[in-house]
């Protein structure tokens, strides 16, 4: 099944600082939801293991992550592509940062996907409260990475 | 041949099912219970892609885990095994049961695993890596006709199995006669039987006696020879345990994918191997589903209603590989017309592969879509002359005294009395009550209607349409078989040689012997002997076992009953006919021999026998399928001996608020000839209403655009619970037939051959009013109920948001018409202000045409004040169907709602339009009312 994704996030600190964090191999381990791994396969591009659960079902996806037609700081897109038992996915997305305030960022992004398997079989009802979900978890971790040092600082 | 059905001592008598016992006191013995020491157990790896190039397959890390004792791919297995059996003749159809170089549709097996246990299995197939290459693929019927769709089976050349046009008589001469002609399409979704037990298989084998033992959930004609044929040993080396107790069936516990497989498996580990499905595996990979088609019919008629021809074609999705689908819409060609004289018909038969699960044969082997398109047909004809719907089939129906009445496509019907059963089922319900209820109902503010269906069920099943659409098959027999030893002791067991999916086959054959016999039945033993002790049977399948099963006991028993005669008249000195048998002992004028007696000379007095007879008491018989046993000729052959009829009324309400169809009476007349045991026939009946009423209103393997299936459990896949299944009432009529020992007929299709046709008549007649018509099954029109007015406002007042949630593509606004078929809408919006996840419904596959508009005029139905508080109760309906979703929870309400099709939301609009119509005409009359109010001062 088709999922589009979108949204548009504040985070408290400059642009430049979020996107250094975005383009942080450790930074996005630890704040992709169930990531265990990410190696660098090739500049832009990444190896990542995953362990996710979606309602009862849970199980290890391992899957690619590519950088592309990047405008540091202000533009990036994304393409993501995965498999594992309970299913395979990919899909690409567009972010885009401006300032919003001096030590503010306004990221928006845009995309869609492709999800076969188990998990549209089966978790279609949830699928798309659990992928805001997920992207919700994503963002708590990453505003926890990039502005409690700034905190910090102050 | 008939006998009296007066004189019947037990045949037709209310007799306990002798099955029922063990059943219900949990002590059925079913493939699960089957223990074997050192059992290995099965867990299966399926494809993600409906269509996808294997590239490679990495086991070792499944193989590495402790417990794990094999990884078996079907590239080993396709080398090992011969491809599964394919009754057409499309050799570049070739079916494994793992997928072997490329997989066809989405959850087809890929890698079996095995493990000590189902649970270690199941973690190891984790741990294969299988690297695909998706392939382009084909969805749909229409798609998969087209010259340039992606072919399912390259080898093959194109999607289509089978395309072949029968002409019946002069039709293009009838039809250039008829005054009045009519076309229509109607469409049959893809639904199943879907049985509580999935198939389980369990096998062993001996090396050392060169023997495959197997305990299979299985309803298979010619099982063991299949195993044998696939896995390339002789067919004594292959022994099938048929005293399994099978969870239901009605058709598609055909698993032969999965016992090659697993025997396979035994063979190469030298330990038991048993595979039974989890509902997953069952529902998108069990190779189990049921037909899925088009009918386009034309209809040639007079005035007055008389059908005198019908252009039918029949479309059917097969899936991805052949099975016994081709053969499932060669079936209704015994019945093509119905219980109608319909002169000439052409049939345009056609079958093609897509990426979807392979079907297997459901209850009724394709008459229930058949008899769906038929009675559609008279509906349209009755609307067309402005004749009422009865008197039409009245005209029509072939008349009592015309039996055996041989139809256009060659089969001859052995009897019935159409017009006397709807006349008992109409006095019983008195019609014009059941109308003027219906009004009532209409005035309340309910959308209210009435649904008949007339329908046959062909019985007693041979194998014609093989040969018919397959030259190269020239089978012309499919026989049952019976034996009954008396032993020395005087103990009566029956052997029978077929397993049961719960059809009381212990009950019928105690039933028939015991009548022939003139002994208690309930001393009677019945036993299944493995395959390999078996005389020479077929399976329990096409509504045969009362007729055939039931004819060879009879036929055994009567042999058994002319030895004894004999043995009493010699000691007697008589001539044989001067001796009589009765109530177990045989007298000739003032002497007797008991029975014990009878039984003591045949297995002891060897020298008491008369000359040439063999010793002890044993008889058995082998029954060819009466009126079988021709090849088909000019396209046309005697399809299966028997006819049973049956007729039902539904009076059904829709509130248009919750739009939840409610039946609120079910009736149906059922003639099945002599009924050997009336509570197997009342259980059939219920239980094939029931599976009608789902897959007219809730049942279907919807696929979605990228070709997964999305129905794959029982929170998506609804089967009726007792919330939808209304009490039913039975009128009976016994037309028996000439062709039959007892005038039985069968009965074990019975209800579901009629229920859709009759339930989806009744939602037409509901929302006739509303100028629309439904011809697709199933009909979720609940969806079409919602959202209300209110809740639209409410939705267009919300602001946009930032945070828009996550939703599929082309998700369109829920009041606007979908402009792309297939795509995926949003309802439930009231929330979405608030954040709260939607449910997301999905339509099914898309046909512009879900739904038509009458030629007559909408009329809006009169409705009252209570439709406010409807609207608000759809709200609250609204509500509790987004909790139960959003929890993951049961069902139940939510049913229907999950997947509207075109014509649902079509629907919903027309019923929206009523909402406001019936809303003004409350602002009239309250105007009015106060006028006159005024006047009065």
């Amino acid at each position: 099944m088709k999922l589009d994704i979108g949204g548009v996030e504040t985070i408290g600190v400059p642009v430049e600082a979020l996107w250094k964090a975005l383009n942080d191999p450790a930074v996005l381990t630890r704040c992709i939801p169930g990531c265990k791994t990410m190696t660098e396969i090739a500049p832009d591009a990444y190896k990542v293991e995953l362990q996710l659960r979606v309602a009862a079902v849970g199980g290890s996806f391992e899957g690619e992550i590519s950088l592309a037609d990047k405008t540091p700081p202000k533009t990036c897109s994304i393409k993501v592509s995965g498999a594992g038992t309970l299913g395979h996915g990919n899909g690409s997305a567009r972010f885009e940062i401006a300032p919003e305030g001096p030590d503010t960022s306004r990221l928006t992004f845009q995309g869609n996907g492709e999800i076969g398997g188990l998990v549209a079989g089966v978790g279609q009802r949830i699928l798309s409260s659990v992928s805001k979900h997920l992207v919700g978890r994503f963002f708590v971790a990453l505003r926890k990475e990039v502005e409690t040092p700034a905190e910090g600082a102050a | 041949m008939s006998a009296d059905p007066a004189a019947f001592r037990f045949v037709s008598t209310n007799r306990r099912v002798r099955e029922d016992r063990r059943f219900v006191a949990g002590q059925g013995h079913f493939v699960a219970d089957v223990a074997l020491e050192g059992l290995l157990h099965v867990a299966i790896l399926p494809s993600q892609h409906p269509a996808a190039r294997i590239v490679s397959i990495d086991v070792s890390a499944a193989l590495a885990m402790p417990g794990v004792h094999y990884v078996l791919t079907g590239d080993e297995l396709a080398a090992a095994t011969d491809p599964l059996m394919n009754g057409l003749d499309t050799p570049n159809v070739r079916r494994h049961p793992l997928a072997v170089g490329q997989t066809r549709y989405a959850g087809e097996w890929v890698v079996a695993v095995v493990a000590e246990s189902r649970a270690l299995a199941e973690d190891a197939t984790e741990k294969v890596r299988v690297i695909y290459e998706p392939l382009p693929f084909v969805m749909t019927a229409a798609e998969a006709l087209k010259p340039d769709s992606p072919p399912v089976h390259p080898a093959h050349g194109s999607n289509v199995l089978l395309d072949r046009t029968f002409v019946w008589g002069e039709v293009e001469k009838h039809f250039a006669a008829s005054p009045r002609k009519l076309s229509f399409r109607v469409t049959w979704g893809r639904s199943s039987t879907v049985p509580i037990e999935t198939f389980g298989v369990a096998a062993s084998w001996d090396p050392w006696r060169d023997m495959l033992d197997v305990w299979a959930s299985i309803q298979m004609p010619k099982y063991p020879d299949q195993i044998a044929r696939a896995l390339r040993i002789p067919a004594n080396n292959v022994r099938v345990h048929q005293d399994v107790d099978v969870g239901g069936s009605y058709g598609v516990k055909r698993g032969i994918k999965q016992t090659v497989l697993v025997a396979h498996l035994a063979r190469r580990l030298g330990r038991p191997v048993r595979l039974i499905e989890d509902r997953l595996e069952n529902m998108r990979g069990g190779d189990a589903h049921g037909p899925e088609r088009i009918f386009d019919v034309d209809v040639a008629f007079n005035d007055d209603g008389i059908v005198r021809s019908m252009k039918i074609r029949a479309l059917d999705n097969a899936g991805a590989y052949a099975g016994r689908a081709p053969f499932q819409l060669g079936k209704p060609i015994g019945a093509i017309v119905g219980p109608y004289q319909i002169e000439s018909v052409q049939y345009r038969a056609q079958s093609v592969t897509s990426n979807k699960a392979v079907q297997e044969a459901v209850r009724g082997f394709g008459q229930a879509p058949t008899n769906y398109a038929i009675e559609t047909a008279i509906d349209k004809v009755a609307a067309a002359t402005g004749l009422a719907r009865i008197e039409v089939r009245r005209r029509n129906f072939i008349r009592k005294d015309q039996f055996p009445y041989l139809i256009p496509s060659g089969s001859t019907y052995d009897s019935g009395d159409y017009h006397t059963v709807v006349d008992k089922v109409f006095a019983h319900i008195d019609f014009a009550s059941m109308e003027k209820e219906r009004d009532r109902l209409r005035a309340s503010g309910l959308l209210a209607g009435i649904g008949i269906a007339a329908c046959l069920e062909p019985s007693g099943a041979n194998s014609s349409f093989e040969p018919l659409l397959n030259e190269k098959n020239t089978t012309t027999t499919w026989m049952d078989s019976c034996r009954i030893v008396v032993d020395a002791l005087g103990f009566v067991t029956v052997t029978i040689h077929n397993t049961s999916s719960g059809q009381g086959h212990e009950t019928l054959v105690s039933t028939v012997v015991g009548e022939v016999l003139q002994i208690d039945p309930d001393l009677i033993r019945v036993i299944r002997p493995d395959s390999l002790a078996c005389l020479p049977s077929n399976s329990p399948v096409g509504s045969r076992m009362a007729i055939m099963l039931g004819g060879a006991a009879f036929h055994a028993a009567q042999k058994l009953k002319t030895k004894l005669t004999r043995i009493g008249a010699h000691q007697f000195g008589v001539a044989d006919d001067k001796a009589a048998y009765a109530n177990g002992s045989v007298a000739s004028n003032d002497k007797q021999l008991a029975w014990i007696d009878l039984v003591t000379i045949a297995h002891r007095q060897y020298h008491m026998l008369p000359e040439g007879m063999e010793p002890g008491l044993e008889s058995t018989h082998v029954m060819q399928v009466p009126t079988g046993g021709t090849l088909p000729k000019d396209g046309r052959v005697q399809m299966y001996p028997c006819h049973s009829f049956e007729f039902h009324v539904v009076l059904m309400a829709i509130d248009p608020a919750l739009g939840k169809p409610e039946i609120r009476r079910y009736v149906i007349g059922h003639d099945c000839g002599t009924v050997i045991n009336p509570h197997i026939v009342k259980g059939m009946t219920l239980g094939g209403l029931a599976h009608g009423l789902g897959a007219a209103l809730l049942e279907e393997f919807v696929y979605d655009d990228e070709g997964h299936l999305m129905t794959q459990s029982f929170m998506d896949y609804l089967l009726p619970s007792a919330h939808e299944v209304p009490e039913v009432e039975i009128v009976h009529h016994c037309t028996p037939s000439p062709f039959t020992v007892f005038g039985q007929k069968g009965s074990g299709e019975s209800g579901y051959l009629g229920a859709p046709a009759a339930i989806s008549a009744a939602v037409n007649d509901c929302v006739s009013p509303l100028g629309i018509s439904f011809n697709k099954l199933p009909i979720r029109i609940s969806a079409s109920a919602m959202p209300s007015p209110t809740r639209n406002k409410a939705n267009r007042k919300s602001k946009p948001n930032d945070h828009r949630l996550p939703r599929p593509s082309g998700a369109a606004e829920p009041a606007g018409i979908d402009p792309l078929a297939g795509r995926a809408i949003p309802v439930d919006p009231p929330d979405r202000g608030r954040r709260q996840p939607r449910i997301l419904l999905r339509r099914r596959q898309a046909d512009p045409a879900g739904v038509e508009t009458a030629e007559r005029s909408a009329r809006p139905p009169e409705m009252d004040g209570r439709t406010e508080n409807r609207a608000s109760g759809g709200r609250r309906l609204a509500r509790y169907v987004r909790l139960r979703s959003a929890g993951g929870g049961g069902r139940g309400l939510v049913a229907p709602d999950q997947y509207p099709s075109g014509a649902d939301r079509d629907a919903r609009t027309a019923l929206r339009a009523a909402r406001h119509r019936a809303a003004a005409g409350r602002r009239a009359r309250r105007r009015s009312a106060a006028r006159g109010a005024c006047r009065g001062l």
